[in-house]
């Protein structure tokens, strides 16, 4: 066998993530020499204060792939509360199955083999939309998005300026 | 008795004499039903020749506090499902494995199974996670260009799985799938299509296709807890390695009217309601209350209220620990006197001499300490007899041990055969179930309210405690003394009487619970058959 699984699938999702490539969202490996590390883009949704943003992370793949998720991390300025203040990005379907260590997720909403790159990706861009605020990895945005809203809405849209360098 | 086996029967036999005379009467009930019969009319024939005419007697009345259970054994439980499986399996024309998965969906009520799924059958399967459509029996397939969706292995004669929804997936992948969901995840009864969102259950003829023969083992195990846990009649024993489930009827509702206690084969004797130990007379409801209170630190805080003061300007806690009764509070130096809590000042020249009676500025405060004390004291004192009697318990197995000592020194020293000692096996295991009760008739105790209801549980309690420490001192006498024919008698009679005394006890207490004739100063159960004082 000339490629691991591991290989085998993430060229398979590359092909796929750049034939068809949901909107918003563009992925692909750093270089072809390494497909465990990948590069994504995400755009700020719409009709939110993230608006206008462009947000790049990067995915790390473990090499038993896809058994075990990668790892997800914002490497550009990020305020929000599901993002650790390194930029690691804590949702639930980046979380292997098996004994949950927070004790309130589904084995339905963790990581499958059967998800992908595409579906993590999505399911960030729609936690950038929609925190939540029952498990926050950044304790003062959630408390600040919980009680100051306008406040965080500003705070974030100040950052995708600066970001943008306006 | 000539052979082994008359022995071990004998044996048997006596452990029926020496608990409780209640257990005849369930075993009665037991024997009559399906199971466990084989073992229960062997004991039974033989207790029948040793102590038939107690048995007689015993077994025409039945008591309040007693209860009809079965035990099960893992068979038996695997025989049920099968039961059901294959009655369903020919009504419906269904395959077993369906039928297996729409009985776990119905939680094992077939007939409502059956009357909702002739309404409308495919809405059934559907919701069960079976689909309408019929396949033909599950195998591994080899599909020219097929590439596992997992994996994206490709290579030709790739071995494949799918259940009838078609998603297909690779062997290895399908199976490390199916290992996750059983050893990480323990679930069995639910596994679903490894497809985000199919809702198809995997049925137990596909998963042995799949799986090693160990993990078919743990499946069928999580399947069968699953079974039990699904039946709100069924309860696993919860003694330690003991792997048999007990039926019983009593219904959570009635919780606060019963207290179910039931019997395992394995001697294990639980509360059907709550799992805890066989706490007769309390209801689950008390014993959680009481055991609570015995645990969290409320008693603390009381503890506080009555061994301490506060300084009547800066509410400051404040304990004695000698000297005069002028008080200089450390914190806001406020002066007062430790007996009335007034003002030292007003104490004018009769100094470290309190003498002046029920001035305003100190009644209050006394009034609220002496309640306070009272509490304590009356919460101590039933909880101070509660705690000696489960000491005694724990002590129990330390107990058991010295008695077997004694029993072969006994023999060695009189000459008795092994038959004609057992009465201080008799004698022990009567002492060990009397302080079980006894020690939860303190909780009960602490609970009523006062009136002559209370004072004749109180009386039957009294009689139970004094005449179980008489068999207690008897019991621990030496062996020279035990010889002695007429001891001998003391303790059988003593035995009988504290068994007689306690199934007095639980009857009444439980006679009341059934009726609602306790007045207890909580309210229990959702009737409000109680009042609060």
């Amino acid at each position: 066998m000339a490629q691991s699984t591991a290989h085998r699938r993430l060229l398979q999702e590359y092909k796929s993530l750049t034939n068809n490539p949901p909107d918003g969202i563009t992925a692909g490996p750093v270089s072809e020499d390494d497909l465990l590390h990948w590069e994504a883009l995400i755009e700020g949704p719409e009709e939110t204060p993230f608006e206008g943003g462009i947000f790049p992370a990067e995915l790390k793949f473990p090499k038993d792939y896809p058994l075990s998720p990668p790892t997800m991390k914002f490497t550009g300025w990020i305020f929000h509360p599901n993002v650790y203040k390194n930029g690691s990005v804590c949702i639930s379907i980046l979380h292997p199955p098996g004994e949950d260590p927070n004790h309130y997720e589904h084995a339905s909403e963790r990581w499958s083999p059967i998800q992908s790159v595409e579906k993590i990706l999505i399911s960030v861009m729609s936690m950038l939309a929609e925190p939540n605020d029952e498990s926050p990895a950044n304790i003062d945005a959630a408390k600040m998005w919980r009680e100051r809203r306008d406040e965080y809405n500003d705070m974030v849209r100040q950052g995708v300026l600066k970001m943008l360098g306006l | 008795m000539d052979s082994d086996e008359d022995f071990m029967s004998n044996l048997s036999s006596d452990e029926d004499l020496i608990q409780d005379d209640s257990d005849n009467v369930m075993e009665d009930l037991s024997g009559a039903e399906d199971f466990d019969d084989f073992d229960d009319f062997d004991e039974e024939d033989d207790s029948d020749e040793d102590i038939g005419l107690q048995k007689d007697i015993m077994s025409k009345k039945k008591y309040s506090n007693e209860i009809s259970f079965t035990v099960h054994r893992p068979e038996d439980i695997q025989k049920q499902q099968d039961d059901m499986i294959n009655e369903v399996n020919m009504i419906l024309e269904l395959r077993k494995e369906d039928a297996a998965i729409l009985l776990r969906h119905f939680r094992w009520d077939n007939q409502r199974l059956l009357e909702t799924y002739m309404e409308d059958p495919n809405r059934v399967l559907e919701a069960a996670g079976l689909g309408a459509n019929v396949v033909g029996p599950p195998k591994l397939e080899a599909i020219p260009g097929f590439v596992c969706d997992i994996c994206c292995e490709d290579k030709y004669g790739l071995q494949s799985f799918a259940i009838k929804c078609g998603h297909r997936y690779c062997v290895d992948c399908y199976r490390h799938y199916l290992t996750q969901k059983i050893k990480e995840e323990g679930e069995a009864a639910r596994i679903q299509c490894p497809a985000d969102g199919c809702p198809r259950i995997i049925d137990a003829r596909s998963l042995d296709l799949l799986v090693t023969s160990d993990l078919r083992d743990r499946y069928r195990e999580l399947l069968n807890r699953t079974y039990v846990e699904d039946r709100d009649q069924l309860k696993w024993c919860p003694a330690p390695d003991c792997i048999n489930a007990v039926h019983c009827g009593v219904k959570k509702k009635d919780l606060s009217r019963i207290v179910p206690i039931v019997e395992c084969t394995c001697k294990h004797r639980f509360c059907f309601g709550c799992i805890l130990a066989d706490h007769q007379p309390t209801p689950c409801e008390l014993v959680k209350l009481w055991l609570k209170k015995c645990a969290d630190d409320s008693e603390t805080a009381n503890w506080i209220s009555a061994h301490t003061k506060e300084c009547p300007k800066c509410n400051s806690t404040i304990e004695k620990n000698g000297g005069c009764n002028h008080m200089t509070c450390r914190k806001c130096r406020h002066e007062f006197c430790w007996m009335c809590m007034g003002l030292w000042s007003e104490h004018g020249t009769s100094w470290y001499n309190c003498n002046r009676y029920e001035e305003k500025s100190g009644t209050e405060a006394r009034d609220a300490q002496a309640k306070s004390r009272k509490s304590l004291e009356r919460y101590l004192h039933y909880y101070n007899r509660y705690a000696n009697h489960e000491q005694s318990a724990r002590l129990d197995k330390d107990i058991f041990q010295k008695t077997q000592k004694k029993m072969v020194n006994l023999q060695s020293a009189s000459g008795m055969s092994w038959i004609e000692v057992q009465y201080l096996n008799a004698a022990s295991q009567c002492l060990q179930t009397c302080r079980q009760t006894l020690k939860w008739t303190y909780a009960f105790a602490f609970y009523l309210a006062r009136n002559n209801r209370t004072e004749i549980f109180e009386d039957n309690q009294k009689d139970l405690e004094m005449a179980v420490e008489a068999l207690s001192e008897m019991f621990e006498k030496p062996v020279t003394e035990l010889a002695h024919s007429k001891l001998k008698v003391d303790i059988l009679d003593k035995t009988a009487y504290c068994n007689k005394r306690r199934i007095i006890l639980l009857d009444d207490t439980a006679e009341g619970l059934a009726n609602g004739l306790w007045e207890f100063q909580v309210e229990i159960g959702n009737n409000g058959q109680t009042s609060r004082q």
